[in-house]
């Protein structure tokens, strides 16, 4: 017998209230920022700067260009954002950064094809001198819910679980905190992204969180205070006193966060 | 007899390859499949993104297993095959291996961002890059070698 699902709903919050009962193991939630379909995608892709991302990316309120929900579910293919970036700008060249953005997920996507098991394995050791075992199996349940006390940490996770979407780097903040400040496995803290993320993809996300962890890289990514007010906005709390375990310069980290290698002795 | 096209959650795309090839009379539909999307382990919020998406696009949504509502629909529309968009997704890969053992499964891959000669070596971002920039910047990723 096959049960077909209706598609035509008079208003966005009757389609919200059906979702809920055809994902009856879910706990009901308001929507993400973004809207789907293919006409919101085009819209966006309409406002595509692909020269101001270039500028500004890096900061955590740049001109980036949300497309990613919608690269990610098909919605809109790589070959035709690039192609639309190409025909804003005279010369390829000023874009260059974009599109090497777009290429990292076709990067990914090849990694995915060629090598699913590296979605959760660690495909290489970790480069911090610790092992995999030192590194706890489940997410803290202050990191889950955004109550870690290091305040532009809290704001970034009570952003992913109210939105659905955070910025590039502020993702990199969140991976590189859970893997290094708290000795979690990336993995637990992947397949977090992976409920919350609207874009969350199974490549992309995983090997991202591989790279920062070091186990698909050549030295673990951390950040300081220092960076963190470098490109936040003014609504990001960057007070010393309350985001002390980030406030430190980069070789104390090192030395704070990882062992001395048992070679390096 | 018309053709079958299952779009998965990768291709939600009216304009993907796969439909020009099975032709303009196929019977295009999504299958909201209760345990793939609880193995995916995907939040309310992206369910809602998905399902909105599928709203705008003229298929069938159909809720069960998906090769069980597959074979259904193959068996109404009298065919034996069915195309489906190309993904690295191993549990739907593992689903397309199910389908194949009750009909004929076509996949069909999306248009590529770049054009390569050889598969290149993916252990480091930058070694692709280096062979893939100069198709990356061109427009439809340059021309077919």
């Amino acid at each position: 017998m096959l049960n077909r699902l209706k598609s035509a709903f008079v208003s966005r919050s009757e389609l919200v209230e059906h979702v809920a009962t055809v994902a009856d193991w879910l706990e009901p939630a308001s929507p993400g920022v973004f809207v789907g379909g293919q006409e919101a995608a085009e819209e966006r892709l309409k406002q595509l700067d692909p020269q101001a991302y270039c500028r500004s990316r890096n900061f955590l309120d740049g001109k980036v260009t949300r497309l990613s929900p919608y690269i990610r579910h098909g919605i809109l293919t790589l070959d035709q954002v690039r192609n639309t970036a190409l025909d804003k700008v005279s010369k390829a060249a000023q874009i260059e950064k974009f599109i090497q953005e777009l290429a990292w997920r076709d990067y990914w996507q090849r990694v995915y094809y060629r090598h699913p098991e590296y979605i959760w394995q660690d495909i290489e050791n970790y480069k911090t001198g610790l092992a995999a075992d030192d590194y706890a199996d489940q997410l803290p349940e202050d990191i889950a819910s955004g109550s870690t006390g290091v305040a532009c940490i809290d704001q970034f996770i009570a952003e992913l679980l109210d939105s659905g979407y955070l910025h590039n780097h502020a993702r990199m903040y969140v991976a590189a905190y859970v893997v290094h400040w708290r000795r979690v496995k990336w993995q637990a803290g992947a397949k977090w992204f992976l409920h919350h993320l609207l874009d969350g993809d199974p490549a992309s996300n995983n090997l991202s969180w591989q790279w920062v962890a070091s186990t698909f890289s050549n030295k673990p990514y951390i950040f300081n205070l220092e960076n963190v007010r470098k490109y936040a906005h003014p609504g990001i709390n960057t007070h010393s006193a309350e985001n002390k375990v980030l406030n430190a310069s980069y070789d104390e980290l090192n030395a704070r966060l990882f062992p001395i290698e048992r070679g390096a002795l | 007899m018309s053709q079958l096209v299952w779009l998965h959650e990768d291709a939600l795309n009216m304009d993907h390859p796969v439909l020009r090839r099975a032709g303009r009379d196929a019977l295009v539909c999504f299958v909201w499949d209760d345990r793939y999307l609880q193995q995916m382990d995907y939040g309310f919020k992206r369910l809602v993104f998905i399902y909105e998406t599928l709203c705008q696009m003229p298929l069938q949504i159909y809720r069960g297993d998906t090769v069980e509502v597959l074979s259904e629909l193959a068996a109404d529309q009298r065919t034996d095959s069915i195309h489906i968009p190309s993904t690295p997704n191993p549990v739907l890969q593992a689903i397309a291996t199910r389908l194949q053992q009750r009909m004929n499964v076509e996949t069909v891959e999306d248009a590529p961002f770049v054009r390569l000669n050889h598969d290149p070596d993916v252990k480091r971002f930058f070694r692709y890059w280096n062979k893939a920039r100069k198709s990356a910047l061109q427009h439809a990723g340059g021309r077919q070698e």
